[in-house]
């Protein structure tokens, strides 16, 4: 829009009254909520009876020492930690292992393998969960860090080969030929040139695998019944359950789980919002 | 295939900066690779898909055919499952339920997302801030996104109570996921509201990709936004607007965690929904059969998987279009 | 599922698993460590219960230097979606808490019987009969309790209602008492059905029970009686009469157990509260913790009464929280022994005067002291002549029969959701149709 004079860019601020009112109201109706959390997490639950929106004066935070390590926020952490960053790490290097050979090379059954694993990305996870937690049984992998870890992987592999496999489709052919022509083998080619090329799309799915695997709650539940082994968001839920009336201590749980999200979103908000979008951005 | 299907994308470029012209399919390596190669490099990723995805739904297929109480020792029953579930009202119910949340919620999610998107494009003061501020929910938990709305819709202190309580409204403060009129629209709105700023992301990024020169000429007609949109925005962005549409859906048919931690499919089952179903029938029910849950399990991926194939081919337009 | 079956692809799967990492190996127990007993209990928020079992804990291993035992309390809710998938693995815990409506536990074979390790004579018949299948006791019946209806003196009369002496009202006074209270502005009755599948009904059942005498009531629960019955009728019709005037909170629905024992005594307050005598748990503790205020007018009256009751001076009284041993423990002998070490008079005797509460453990209640003997006492009156009925219904329901009775009579009913008509058919369908 290109406004003039005064009177002009008033009468385009009036017309764009009820623009300003939504773009308000929205960015209330998505950050209000963690300002709330955020000031309960600070107030004891006396003080929240008595005013569910008051300001935390006096603030206590002594509340969140309790919670990390009288509540065994701290093992959760670690849980999730551990789980999380091997299968992100598992399902990166098989993926793109995959991804590559899909990419690159012409076989017979290539875009059957392609579509198999592209059509998995849609399966209700009801179809494998039960009979997973029989095969984890079977394996002795029930209740383990590992089996959660082997589990996380399989569910991310098709969505990582899947973006990884569009990306590497792209890299040209010439780069290959000159690598080829150098001498390289196989190998070399995929940790010299896929790697350092695709790096972005590395990158992005290994943000979208960790967002997904760090909030992920329903395997989770089923497949570690050992309080020394949850991850946070099995974690939280108990501590919700454990406190059921304690408002001001689960906010204070909440918080612990909402911060590091935050904190990392706040240096690498781009990053992770083109990550989250991956692939469905054209 | 955890979590949000939000997850299932578009196959198109994820690549942000490419610097070279893009390869087209099917032109791959020539040179024919040796089958060692080829496995060294596929083996680990397929193993690992034989054994904890292809074999768990074969295994499920199997599983429905037997009465699981006792994992040692099954007892086959045929289909006496699939027969039992044709009558179960709560399957029943749960299936509608998820084909309403499925099918409806999407709308909501889709045009929230635009709304925002056509918001920022028009070119307001702090747009990258705001984009930043309505994406966080997406990258929360539905357990913390869970919390939070409980509370939100508290009928004693919840903010929206609070809300049209101030307004003057009391009449309309009711305990949202108590009563089995209001609960599943409750739920649909904490979806929604952690994924408007997916779709706002995206939408924004489409319409930073329309040509400009078309815009500029329908400003130098004096368009109206309304007709703007109805004529010229929609229709060329209507590519990105069934791609999100489908991955809404797709999510939605997934959808247990939120469900599971505010409402636990009630009150009188109307927020039950198939996966809830499922995980009672197998872990909350003092029964202890795997055996039925699987069925229901083995009739909800064949109506996903149809449902998915129905819109595929019905949103089919003239460029492929891919979930 | 027979382990030939899909044998390739279990060897794929079991190529995988050493692939990636070897799984960590359980250490086996040998004669010279000492067993550790893996025991989970309910009762993360109930400080008494905790104190009380933490101490015969530690008194055991005490005691027993060649045992060690590795207690958590976790929720409820939580032990049972562990349990229900664990049992199945082999992954159990030694010993866990139960309540006797999962005696499917036992029923699968899940569960060790105690026959050989407790001194069964330790315990009260009712109580050892809620945990016997097939003539085997399968649980330790550490808690009981009676279904309960407290109320806040002072409240109560401050609408000018007098509680009879013997606690005993009639149908048309207590629809008087919740009318007075509504009009007060007083919520009559505090209830909270969230996270539980049974609080909603006690008011239901505890009236049927009288209204039909212990044998039509355990007709009714077993699917042998319809829900259709015109007694059952009436009393759904009561109780929707007192929905309708306003008897239950608005938030019932989405307002938790503990929450609501906090709506009573606290904040906002109610008149009423219906509840079983485990009460104590969660209130007899510092206000900071939740506990009521201090001094809190607390009194006990009895349910009350419908016109033509058939068993006025019947009452419900059921085993609660129990501890079970795990049919494939390998640490069977201490498991037994920490078991056992529960049941004694001194043992009994303590969880009463610690949680004030009833258990299925043999005490002797005349030897009941401390600072809350008073409210202790008047627990006991309230259940002096008393004809006891066994079990709560989800001890005798099961599957749907069990799912329709928390969806509709424990929240439809008393949320105002559903006519009594629709709640007896839909009980009918899923109970009577399929008697297990």
């Amino acid at each position: 829009m290109r406004e003039q004079g005064r009177g002009d860019r008033l009468t385009a601020l009036l017309r764009r009254g009820p623009l300003l009112a939504v773009l308000v109201l929205y960015t209330l109706y998505t950050t209000l909520p963690f300002l709330w959390v955020g000031a309960m997490s600070l107030r004891t639950t006396a003080e929240i009876s008595a005013d569910h929106y008051g300001l935390p004066s006096p603030a206590h935070w002594g509340k969140f020492r309790a919670a990390w390590v009288d509540s065994n926020f701290a093992g959760y952490f670690w849980n999730s930690t551990v789980v999380v960053v091997s299968a992100v790490a598992i399902v990166t290097v098989l993926g793109a292992m995959a991804a590559h050979a899909l990419a690159r090379y012409r076989f017979p059954g290539n875009r059957l393998i392609y579509f198999v694993l592209f059509s998995s990305i849609i399966f209700p996870p009801q179809i494998v969960l039960l009979s997973l937690f029989q095969i984890l049984v079977n394996y002795d992998l029930y209740n383990t860090r590992t089996g959660l870890v082997l589990v996380y992987v399989s569910l991310q592999l098709p969505l990582t080969v899947f973006i990884l496999e569009a990306f590497f489709a792209r890299i040209p052919q010439d780069l290959f030929e000159a690598a080829r022509i150098d001498g390289y083998t196989d190998f070399q080619i995929f940790l010299r040139i896929v790697v350092p090329v695709g790096m972005p799309a590395i990158v992005t799915t290994v943000i979208l695998n960790f967002v997904h695997l760090w909030n992920e709650y329903l395997f989770a539940v089923v497949l570690v019944s050992d309080e020394d082994l949850r991850t946070l968001p099995v974690g939280i839920q108990r501590f919700m359950g454990d406190y059921f009336q304690d408002i001001g201590m689960i906010a204070t749980g909440v918080m612990i789980a909402v911060i590091p999200v935050i904190v990392v979103y706040a240096f690498f908000s781009e990053k992770l919002i083109q990550g989250m979008t991956a692939g469905a951005v054209k | 295939m955890s979590a949000p299907a939000d997850a299932a994308r578009l196959p198109a470029a994820a690549a942000p900066r490419r610097w070279w012209p893009a390869a087209r399919r099917g032109e791959r390596d020539p040179g024919a690779p040796s089958w060692l190669t080829l496995m060294a490099f596929l083996a680990p990723a397929l193993l690992l898909y034989a054994g904890l995805t292809a074999y768990p739904v074969v295994r499920t297929f199997a599983d429905s055919l037997y009465d699981l109480e006792n994992m040692d020792a099954p007892r086959f029953v045929g289909l006496a499952h699939f027969v039992a579930i044709w009558s179960d009202e709560t399957f029943l119910r749960a299936i509608r339920n998820t084909l309403v949340w499925s099918f409806v919620a999407p709308f909501l999610d889709v045009a929230t997302g635009l709304l925002l998107a056509l918001c920022l494009y028009a070119g307001v003061p702090f747009a990258r801030f705001l984009r930043i501020a309505w994406f966080t929910p997406v990258l929360l938990s539905y357990v913390v996104v869970s919390i939070l709305w409980l509370w939100i819709y508290n009928y004693d202190w919840g903010a929206l109570n609070l809300a049209l309580r101030a307004l003057g409204l009391d009449g309309w403060a009711r305990a949202w996921l108590g009563e089995s009129s209001t609960a599943l629209a409750a739920l649909m709105v904490t979806h929604a509201w952690k994924w408007a700023g997916f779709n706002m992301v995206v939408c924004l990024a489409a319409l930073h990709a329309l040509p400009s020169e078309v815009l500029e000429a329908a400003e130098l007609d004096h368009c109206g936004w309304a007709a703007k949109l109805r004529h010229i925005i929609i229709p060329m962005m209507r590519p990105t607007l069934l791609n999100l549409y489908i991955l809404a859906f797709i999510g939605k048919m997934k959808v247990f965690d939120l469900v599971w931690i505010m409402t636990q499919g009630g009150p009188m089952w109307s927020t039950e929904t198939v996966s809830t179903y499922v995980y009672k029938r197998a872990f909350a029910w003092n029964t202890f059969d795997l055996g039925y849950p699987s069925a229901i399990a083995v009739v909800w991926f064949i109506i996903v998987l149809a449902a998915a194939a129905v819109l595929h081919l019905a949103f089919r337009q003239r460029e492929k279009l891919e979930y | 599922m027979s382990t030939t079956k899909f044998g390739w692809l279990r060897a794929g799967a079991a190529a995988l698993g050493l692939l990636a990492a070897a799984p960590p190996v359980l250490a086996q127990p040998t004669a010279a460590n000492p067993q550790t007993v893996t025991m989970w209990s309910h009762w993360p928020d109930e400080a008494s219960k905790r104190t009380y079992v933490e101490g015969r804990v530690r008194a055991f291993e005490a005691s027993n230097p060649q045992c060690r035992v590795r207690l958590s309390f976790i929720q409820k809710a939580d032990i049972y979606t562990s349990a229900r998938a664990a049992v199945r693995t082999g992954q159990a815990p030694d010993i866990f808490w139960l309540e006797p409506d999962e005696i499917a536990f036992a029923r699968n074979g899940f569960l060790e019987p105690l026959d050989k390790y407790v001194d069964l004579n330790g315990l009260e018949d009712w109580a050892r009969a809620s945990w016997t299948h097939n003539g085997r006791v399968y649980g330790l019946p550490l808690e009981a309790y009676t279904v309960e209806l407290y109320y806040n003196r002072d409240r109560v009369r401050a609408l000018g209602v007098e509680v009879p002496a013997n606690g005993q009202m009639n149908q048309a006074q207590f629809t008087d008492l919740v009318r007075r209270g509504v009009a007060a502005g007083v919520t009559p009755l505090a209830q909270g059905v969230a996270d539980r599948p049974f609080p909603g009904a006690y008011f239901l059942e505890e009236v049927l029970l009288r209204r039909l005498g212990p044998d039509d009531y355990r007709k009714l629960l077993t699917g042998q009686l319809p829900f259709r019955d015109p007694r059952v009728m009436a009393a759904m019709t009561w109780v929707r009469e007192l929905v309708d005037i306003g008897a239950y909170p608005r938030s019932m629905a989405t307002l938790k157990l503990g929450e609501s024992h906090y709506y009573f005594h606290t904040n906002p307050g109610a008149l009423m509260f219906p509840i079983a005598s485990w009460y104590t748990g969660r209130a007899f503790v510092p206000p900071e913790s939740g506990g009521q205020p201090p001094g809190f007018p607390l009194g006990l009256m009895q349910y009350p009464v419908m016109d033509n009751s058939d068993c006025p001076e019947c009452k419900t009284l059921a085993v609660g929280g129990s501890y079970v041993m795990y049919a494939r423990s390998r640490n069977k002998d201490c498991a037994g022994a920490l078991l056992n070490s529960f049941v004694n008079i001194e043992s009994g005797n303590q969880w009463m005067e610690g949680v004030l509460l009833q258990t299925g453990i043999r005490t002797d209640p005349s030897r009941i002291s401390g600072i809350n003997a008073p409210y202790f006492r008047e627990l006991q009156q309230r259940s002096e002549g008393a004809r006891f009925f066994i079990g709560t219904p989800l001890q005798y329901m099961t599957g749907r029969c069990a799912d329709t009775f928390q969806q509709v009579l424990n929240r439809a009913l008393p949320g105002g959701q559903i006519t009594p008509q629709d709640a007896a058919a839909q009980m009918d369908a899923a109970c009577a149709a399929a008697p297990q």
